[in-house]
């Protein structure tokens, strides 16, 4: 978190009363109960508000998959995570609000990993043009209609014809 | 004109959780390709290079890849 305390701290020369845009990406321990995910992030939230920091945008935290094994504490044992709830939130604050987030962060025991770090207004996602799909030429192309007319051009015996007038005829 | 993924689907931010997009930029053992292969600008090379960084420490992406 080296580099967090960095980015944080090259801005504090001056301006300390200037709002700063933020981002808190986080990820909760794979054992929290899904009920209580929602109690961890309204508790970085409130902390949020309680340094005065509004609100831009918000990811929820949903079940990823882990590119490596993060190793967490869970009373006295350790325990390694190869998944977790992983969500953001990108909010406005003043300096020291992130630096007193950033503290309290380190002390919320659910969260087995977080980064916070300064960012932009704008949305950040990339918004990929949809991939072109390649045209490949079909070779099992099913022509449906041809077996249709077949099926009905089979052949039909005479009393089955003459009963079919005959009902027609009858009405 | 630069060619590069960026420049061609007129991204202007690199976030690190846009995982799809940074793993267009390092290579099968997990390694940032360079402004070689990438053909990124020196601006867009940084900040990829620091979104990488973050996905990595996320456990987004891998440090390493066998």
């Amino acid at each position: 978190m080296a580099e967090n305390d960095v980015a944080i701290a090259e801005n504090d020369t001056e301006n300390v009363d200037i709002l700063r845009v933020y981002e808190i990406g986080y990820h909760i321990s794979p054992s929290t109960k899904e009920e209580d995910i929602e109690k961890t992030v309204s508790a970085i939230r409130s902390e949020i508000e309680k340094q005065g920091g509004s609100f831009i945008a918000e990811g929820a935290p949903s079940m990823a998959r882990l590119a490596y094994s993060i190793e967490s504490r869970e009373g006295t044992k350790r325990v390694e995570n190869d998944r977790s709830y992983f969500g953001w939130l990108k909010f406005e604050a003043k300096i020291d609000a992130a630096k007193a987030l950033e503290e309290s962060l380190k002390a919320n025991k659910s969260l087995i990993r977080f980064i916070l770090f300064r960012t932009v207004r704008e949305d950040t996602r990339a918004k990929m043009k949809a991939p072109q799909l390649r045209e490949v030429k079909r070779t099992d192309v099913i022509k449906a209609a041809p077996r249709r007319a077949e099926e009905s051009s089979e052949p039909v015996s005479e009393v089955d014809l003459d009963k079919a007038l005959q009902d027609i005829t009858a009405e | 004109m630069s060619n590069n993924i960026l420049t061609q689907n007129d991204i202007q931010h690199v976030d690190y959780k846009d995982i799809d997009l940074l793993k267009q930029f390092i290579n099968p053992h997990g390694r940032v390709m360079s402004r070689k292969k990438t053909n990124l600008t020196a601006k867009q090379q940084r900040a990829v290079e620091a979104a990488v960084k973050r996905a990595r420490f996320m456990a987004l992406l891998p440090y390493i890849q066998k």
